[in-house]
């Protein structure tokens, strides 16, 4: 029992000292998950609010499909994106595998359901008086859509906090298409995988509780969220 | 006080798929006038409302406001139709209070400037000024109130936010839907008195739906009577519902409960047991004693239950009740004086079987 005692003390020094490996792992994923959920949040947001806005033939199996796709496992997703970005495959030209562009492909393949489907969900749920209210008001078309917009912002927020949480924790996108390669695409979640199987434990330890923190502030912050969006 | 035609109606009708919930054959609402629509649930007071106010589209027949055309006896084409670019400049001139208010989620001051800042033209410092007067107007202190969020107001003080977000907008006309159906009395009594002030300071035109008939026949310069969809009447009405039983000699009558009969000439075509009678109150007549030789069929014992005062006729309402009935009667203020008049007095009501309008 001896060495997780000694692994979290390890880890600890690993974090307060600044070991370059240990913070690189954690950069690499900030930077990473940032720019998945920024490509995620632009492309979902718009789609979302149409979804859930909008009135169009196919609504219902658009949704049903967005629906469907939140259950994507994070493999084949890896598998997939693997196809397409490897030397042999459509996108093999660009040189995306083993990138954090690359990466990125599949992770935001991974979150854009999350924020579609919320946001859809968040404007679908406004209440029926607001259409109503803005009008007697003398709001027009546009002005319409962007209050909705507006009034919806605690569930876009939701579903931004979530589809975060969906890619800083996702490990089989990150090792299949990134590789897990040292101070390039070693993310937190490749790194813990690759020290536990050696047997580190010391590393995988610090950089469990950095990935624990980050869950928590999302976590904590969508269920404040999730308080607002019922007020 | 009243001027030229605000709205017209005439054969508009509202239907959803093949039930007609509002058919209204005419109706002129005066600039600067307040009309109160009253009627039981269902009888399309509401959609005429929300007609009115420009958020429903009638399913026929014509509509004007302010002198211009919106609809013009299309039964559904495009023809005559008002387009979406006259009917946002007409809602810019209308606006509707709900019955349950709906506020953003944003400040009460960003609630009351929406309409404002949607119409655009106003400086930062004029904002203010309009916004913190709207509150005022509705008894909310805006020192107190303007930075508050939308979910620290009570039930009364959100309809009040929501009547001052209109307001500020100085419309041409102001429609409420059951205002102070379910707020506290203090807001109720500051909501009125907010409304009538619109008018009496912007010339606003107030068309009031509501169940509260006391303030209605008080404030109105014209009440206006529905049921099933129709308009049945100006000024008060008495509404006789059944059941009806058939009676020899070419009569219906309706028990009371409490033994009492009330008798009516039977229709033409006859009348279903559940049919609904309209009386005028003036064709009522109260007695102390049953006056000799006479012809009406029914003199009911009732007891005097409630007397107002009736704005624009300077009459006096008379509502008596009797075996689960109740009735109005318009009296001068002298028969009420002669009579001695006074609510839980015993009186003898006289209605002719011929005074029932059946519905």
């Amino acid at each position: 029992m001896d060495y997780i005692a000694e692994g979290v003390l390890q880890a600890l020094s690993l974090l307060l000292t600044g070991d370059e490996e240990t913070w690189d792992a954690i950069f690499t994923t900030m930077k990473l998950s940032s720019l998945s959920i920024a490509v995620s949040l632009a492309l979902g947001i718009p789609l979302g609010f149409l979804l859930g806005y909008a009135e169009f033939p196919g609504k219902r199996i658009c949704r049903a499909v967005v629906d469907t796709l939140l259950a994507l496992p994070t493999v084949v997703v890896g598998l997939l994106v693997y196809a397409f970005v490897s030397r042999r495959g459509p996108l093999g030209e660009l040189g995306l595998l083993f990138t954090l562009p690359g990466v990125a492909i599949g992770q935001v393949i991974l979150a854009l359901p999350v924020v579609v489907a919320m946001t859809a969900t968040a404007v679908e749920s406004l209440d029926r008086r607001l259409s109503l209210t803005l009008l007697t008001l003398g709001a027009g078309r546009s002005q319409l859509a962007l209050a909705s917009l507006l009034e919806s912002r605690y569930g876009v927020l939701l579903a931004a906090a979530s589809a975060y949480g969906r890619i800083i924790s996702e490990v089989g996108v990150s090792m299949m298409i990134g590789g897990n390669i040292k101070w390039h695409t070693r993310t937190i979640t490749t790194a813990i995988t690759l020290e536990t199987g050696k047997g580190e434990f010391a590393m995988g330890v610090a950089l469990g509780l950095v990935l624990l923190l980050v869950a928590f502030l999302v976590n904590g912050s969508a269920s404040l969220l999730r308080r607002r969006v019922r007020t | 006080m009243t001027g030229d035609a605000l709205y017209e109606v005439r054969n508009l009708k509202r239907a959803y798929g093949t039930q007609t919930v509002l058919d209204a054959e005419h109706l002129v609402i005066p600039e600067r006038s307040v009309v109160g629509f009253v009627g039981p649930n269902g009888s399309g007071k509401s959609t005429l409302l929300r007609i009115l106010a420009f958020l429903d589209t009638p399913s026929g027949g014509s509509l004007w406001f302010g002198g211009r055309t919106f609809w013009n006896g299309g039964d559904g084409d495009a023809e005559g139709r008002g387009s979406e670019m006259s009917l946002e400049n007409a809602r810019s001139e209308v606006t509707l209070l709900l019955q349950e208010p709906y506020l953003l989620k944003r400040s009460v001051f960003e609630n009351v400037a929406y309409g404002l800042r949607v119409r655009g033209g106003l400086s930062g410092e004029e904002m203010r000024e309009r916004v913190f007067g709207g509150l005022r107007t509705v008894g909310l202190d805006p020192e107190r109130f303007a930075s508050r969020a939308w979910y620290q107001l009570s039930g009364g003080e959100a309809q009040r936010v929501a009547l001052a977000s209109r307001l500020v907008l100085r419309p041409r006309a102001l429609l409420l839907d059951e205002p102070t159906a379910s707020v506290d009395v203090q807001s109720a009594a500051r909501i009125k008195e907010a409304a009538l002030r619109a008018r009496d300071e912007w010339g606003t035109t107030l068309v009031v739906v509501s169940h509260d008939i006391l303030w209605l026949n008080e404030v109105a310069d014209e009440v206006v009577h529905f049921y099933g969809g129709k308009i049945i009447g100006v000024g008060p009405e008495n509404l006789v519902s059944g059941p009806w039983g058939e009676e020899a000699g070419g009569m219906v009558l309706r028990r009371l409960t409490d033994g009492q009969i009330l008798r009516a000439v039977r229709p033409p075509g006859g009348v279903s047991t559940e049919a609904v009678a309209a009386v005028d109150p003036g064709s009522l007549l109260l007695a102390l004693s049953l006056p000799e030789g006479i012809s009406a069929r029914n003199a009911l014992r009732c007891s005097v239950a409630q007397m107002l005062y009736e704005n624009g006729t300077g009459r006096v309402l008379v509502k008596v009740a009797a075996g689960g009935l109740s009735l109005t009667a318009r009296l001068t203020a002298e028969a009420v004086r002669e009579l001695g008049l006074h609510p839980g007095q015993e009186v003898l009501t006289i209605v002719k079987a011929t005074a029932f309008r059946w519905l």
